[in-house]
């Protein structure tokens, strides 16, 4: 009981902008990181089936040891083109609320502890990435990290499918 | 709350501590605990008012040590410590039976104990010494020897001891000889009896009786201690029983021939609240255990009808409600205590040889495992501190089992009549249910964790013969396994097996260089697929409690309409994917009611025929080319073609019978809405039945046949797939990209030529198969696979059904069968219209399983907004 409050009472801190322990990755030149606690594993490149009528950042399911996960690439959710596979893209397979995600991104860098004190407020532009899906600014040692809100990513995922499903049928319609 | 009631606790720890030390002149420490306990007063919640009053009965009597009143200072101090035990105990604990026992008989020995205090007071130069005494029957006896009739007071006393010894009476005969004495005594008090002296007569004899047939062992047992405790109380009890020679358990024996309940008022039965604090698991532990116990229970009661001699039965389902009851009161369920209790009481009867299990008993019996269901159902499906939903049948179920000989209960007859009138008043107290009772018998065996208790001893009862038989009757052990952790087993067991044949097939050993590595990777294999067998057959279960529950549904719906059925099972060992258990119930069913109420004849009508008056149900399972068989066989009338097509054209289902064969004909009862019964009753006829049937059968991938010939009986032969999990699908390429289509959905498929094609505005296509049109329906299309075949003369037409309707899908090519595990493509990516599920392909891949219908569905939305979209080009164009 206790050592299950204390796990939450972490999460939640983590969530507030508090420090802890982060995976950082690599889309193209800029460093990210998520919460190692929503980590589960990291995979070199599977072979991806493509499921039709997704979005176009659904890169597909994967065969995970006999269980089925879906796949999102990070670049095209970002916004960002499309690259070659190469011996570095991993997959993180992400598990967060019962949710159990792979994401592709094209490096995965090291694990390392971020401060509070480390940890800045999102500018409101300059990034790729709309700051509504950043926890803050990893700043550690002259590196700068932006720390990505992962739940919030594949929960938006949610709402831009729905928008997308909307917009097709309306073209079926229209 | 729990702060105040562990405060409070506290504080009676205290006060009572302080009172074991009491000395009868120190008057301050009386003073001290006297204000304790009225703190603690305030403090207790509303939900215990019963350890309110016993808390302010004790203050009562220290009152009365206080002013010097009590009769007797020890046995007054022992009584109000025993009560303050009794409380914390019952605030400590969640509100079980034991507890409120205890504060029941701690309220009783403190309120005598005022009484006695009170009675000293106006009769102050008599002393009590009497009182002290009566403490035994044997002291009664001699004690109403010396007594005159017109010592009320004495009478009274007698009385109460009367009443505290029947209480700790363990033996149920005696204890109503006991409370009938102490009633005769009564009247006379109340100057009600007709003959004193008579009356005072008959009350000697039945103490005498009482106290002849009473065992010196039993004796101890009847001292009227302040709040006894039964924990302490009922191990003395055990050994007794287990020396005993004679073969019953001595409580149990004592089961008192069926005599008139007190006053039939309907008695208004409170539900079980859910305690707060129960156990959850401990809950749901007893649900499932009572559960099985349950369905035991129902199969040794049905073939008890057929060989009523049979003793192990007879305990099979006495072991079942005893179980039950003790693990109910354990746990605090009075209103199901109560019902097993009674249950037990009939089925202890019908061990003793008392009665015949058959008929109105039989019914009964059932009706009681019914009604426990339908509670335990209750128990499961009720928050925590809810109330527990009774049956609306259950007052009355109570009041039959209590007494069923004056409800028109016996071994012949079929229907409950009316209660009737009762006549003696007086023998109630002693019969009616009396949770002591329940206590004493279970509690050493709850206490000492062992709810198998009955068992030890009853198994006692039979000849050592007995043994061989119920060897028989053992199941073997088994382990509870979470239905998820075995999926996941199955998984990985796929995985090594996917994983061991990708090792098979790399080329270092393909090339057949390693003799050595080969053969250990041949002996690799072999275990895995041994493996593999092994963990699909961990999912399967017999389809034995499925048949036996349509045992119990033939000889219901048999009774309800009269008619006489012989029920049979063949091949109740068959395996089944566990899932598909369930859902093989419902459709069985519907078709087994069918078959005892429509396919049967009445016993008049079969003798007519020349049958036999018993009608034949049989009911077989067995494997049959990968498939499971379920075979319903009846001899019964058998279908009418004629009927059912005339029924068809008046329903409007079809128009003529014309060209129809006689199994297209048979197929229409599946139409919903479809009934020849004449009437409906409420055994079937409604109509929906078969239409259900057939698509609950379908939606296991499955199918139904009926072959049938009037007026000799029916089959209906069910085939379903060996399990859910496994899906026969073909593979299909189109572009790059695999599907998997189930093979069940896939009528046909061939190569189209030009001449077959046509194209409907430009932009929809048909397929013309032998004089059929059916649209095409590109999937490379609907699905945007970029590399696919265009032309459809160089791929192939899959036809597919859409209901009724049949259209074609364009593949590239058919990749071979396969079966494959059905998978779901995980939470993160929600539903994909025309898509079921994923599988893993035997190279590791993820295929994707196509929903033929949906596709069909997805395609016609396409070309129809396809269609709305042109229509309005032109028109605009028009207008320009």
């Amino acid at each position: 009981m206790n050592i299950e409050t204390t796990a939450t009472a972490t999460k939640t801190d983590v969530k507030n902008h508090h420090g802890g322990k982060f995976l950082s990755f690599f889309l193209k030149q800029e460093e990210y990181g998520i919460e190692i606690l929503k980590v589960q594993e990291i995979i070199g490149i599977l072979p991806i089936t493509r499921v039709p009528r997704t979005p176009e950042f659904v890169k597909g399911v994967i065969n995970l040891r006999g269980k089925i996960i879906p796949v999102t690439d990070l670049r095209s959710k970002f916004g960002m083109e499309e690259r070659e596979e190469t011996t570095e893209t991993c997959i993180i397979v992400v598990q967060t609320n019962g949710l159990e995600i792979g994401v592709i991104v094209d490096k995965v860098s090291e694990v390392l502890d971020i401060t509070d004190k480390e940890i800045e407020d999102v500018p409101t532009f300059g990034t790729d990435v709309s700051t509504d899906y950043l926890l803050g600014i990893g700043n550690t040692n002259g590196r700068v990290r932006l720390l990505l809100d992962i739940e919030r990513i594949l929960t938006a995922q949610e709402v831009v499918q729905m928008q997308e499903i909307t917009a097709t049928s309306e073209a079926f319609a229209g | 709350m729990q702060q105040v009631k562990r405060e409070t606790i506290l504080a009676l720890n205290q006060t009572r501590n302080q009172l074991s030390s009491l000395d009868p002149e120190n008057k301050e420490i009386i003073i001290h605990a006297g204000a304790g306990l009225e703190t603690a007063l305030e403090e207790i919640p509303a939900e215990f008012e019963d350890v309110s009053q016993t808390l302010i009965l004790c203050l009562q009597a220290l009152q009365a040590i206080y002013q010097d009143q009590a009769a007797d200072f020890e046995t007054a101090l022992k009584a109000i410590l025993g009560a303050l035990i009794a409380s914390e105990q019952s605030l400590g604990a969640p509100p079980n039976p034991i507890s409120e026992l205890m504060l029941k008989q701690a309220r009783t020995t403190l309120q005598k104990e005022l009484d006695r205090g009170a009675a000293d007071e106006t009769l102050a130069d008599e002393p009590p010494a009497f009182e002290v005494r009566l403490e035994s029957l044997d002291d009664v006896s001699s004690f109403l020897i010396q007594l005159e009739l017109s010592d009320k007071k004495g009478l009274e006393s007698v009385c109460e001891a009367l009443k505290t010894i029947s209480v700790d009476e363990p033996d149920k005969e005696k204890r109503k000889l006991i409370v009938k004495a102490a009633r005769e005594l009564t009247k006379i008090v109340t100057g009600k009896a007709p003959d004193a002296d008579a009356a005072f007569g008959s009350v000697s004899e039945l103490i005498d009786q009482a106290n002849g047939q009473m065992p010196i062992a039993a004796a101890p047992a009847a001292v009227p201690e302040p709040a006894p405790e039964p924990k302490i109380a009922a191990p003395a009890e055990t050994p007794v029983k287990a020396v005993a020679p004679v073969p019953e358990v001595a409580p149990l024996k004592a089961v008192p021939p069926p005599k008139p309940v007190e006053a039939e008022v309907p008695e208004v039965y409170e539900p079980d609240i859910l305690p707060v604090d129960a156990d959850a698991s401990l809950v749901s532990e007893f649900v499932i255990e009572s559960y099985e116990l349950m369905e035991a229970a129902e199969s040794a009661l049905l073939a008890l009808e057929t060989e009523p001699e049979n003793v192990e039965n007879v305990n099979t389902v006495f072991r079942a409600f005893h179980t039950v009851k003790g693990s109910a009161a354990y746990l605090g369920f009075k209103r199901m205590t109560e019902l097993a209790h009674h249950a037990e009481s009939l089925l202890s009867r019908i061990r003793d040889r008392e009665i015949r299990c058959a008929g109105g008993y039989a019914t009964l019996a059932l009706r009681s495992l019914d009604t426990l269901k339908a509670m335990l159902n209750a128990v499961e499906g009720c928050a925590v501190g809810g109330a527990m939903h009774l049956p609306g049948s259950f007052a009355e179920l109570i009041g039959v089992l209590k007494n069923p000989e004056s409800h028109g209960v016996n071994d012949d007859n079929e229907i409950f009549t009316a209660p009737a009138p009762q006549a003696d008043q007086t023998e109630a107290a002693a019969d009616s249910f009396s949770m002591d009772e329940i206590l004493e018998e279970v509690l050493p065996a709850v206490i000492a964790g062992k709810s198998d208790f009955a068992r030890s001893s009853l198994l006692n009862t039979g000849d050592p013969n007995e043994d061989v038989n119920k060897k028989s009757h053992s199941h073997d052990s088994s382990v509870r396994v979470r239905t998820d952790r075995l999926d996941r087993l199955i998984d990985m067991v796929g995985e090594l097996v996917i994983a061991q044949s990708m090792l098979a097939q790399d080329a270092t050993v393909v090339q057949g260089l390693h003799h050595d590595l080969s053969r250990k990777i041949s002996h690799a294999g072999k275990i895995v697929r041994e493996l593999q067998d092994l963990s699909m057959g961990m999912r399967m279960i017999p389809l034995k409690n499925t048949f036996q529950k349509m045992a119990r549904l033939v000889r219901d719906v048999a009774k309800k309409c009269g008619k006489q059925v012989e029920f049979i099972t063949e091949g109740e060992e068959t395996e089944i994917d566990r899932n598909m258990v369930d859902l093989i119930a419902d459709p069985l069913i519907h078709m087994v009611r069918n078959a005892v109420d429509h396919g049967i004849e009445t016993p008049d009508k079969r003798q007519g025929a020349g049958k036999l008056v018993t009608g034949k149900v049989k009911l077989a399972a067995y494997h049959a080319g990968g498939d499971v068989v379920v075979e319903l066989t009846d001899d019964g009338a058998g279908l009418d073609p004629e009927k059912i097509v005339a029924k068809a054209i008046s329903k409007n289902l079809i128009e003529s019978d014309k060209g129809m064969s006689e199994n297209e004909i048979f197929r229409l009862i599946f139409a919903p809405g479809f009934s020849t019964a004449e009437s409906v009753t409420d055994v079937s006829g409604r109509g929906v039945g078969m239409d259900v049937v057939r698509r609950n059968i379908e939606a296991m991938r499955g199918r139904i046949e009926i072959s049938s010939e009037k007026g000799k009986g029916s089959i209906f032969t069910v085939r379903l797939p060996l399990t859910l999990a496994i899906t026969d699908g073909m593979l299909v390429r189109v572009g790059s990209e695999r599907y998997i289509v189930p093979t069940v959905n896939i009528q046909l498929s061939f190569q189209p030529n030009q001449k077959m094609l046509s194209s409907v505005t430009g932009r929809g296509e048909l397929v013309s198969l032998r004089g059929e049109l059916m649209p095409v329906f590109r999937l490379h299309q609907l699905f945007d696979v970029r590399d696919a075949l265009e032309d459809p003369t160089e791929g192939l037409l899959m036809i597919v059904a859409d209901g009724r309707r049949r259209c074609a899908l364009l593949v590239d090519e058919l990749l071979g069968q396969q079966q494959v595990v059905t998978k779901t493509l995980g939470q993160g990516i929600g539903k994909i219209p025309g898509v079921s599920g994923g599988a893993i392909l035997g190279d590791g891949c993820v295929g994707l399983i196509l929903d033929t219908a949906e596709i069909v569905a997805l395609a016609r939305q396409n070309t129809s907004a396809h269609e709305r979209a042109e229509r309005r080009d032109d028109s605009q164009k028009q207008a320009a």
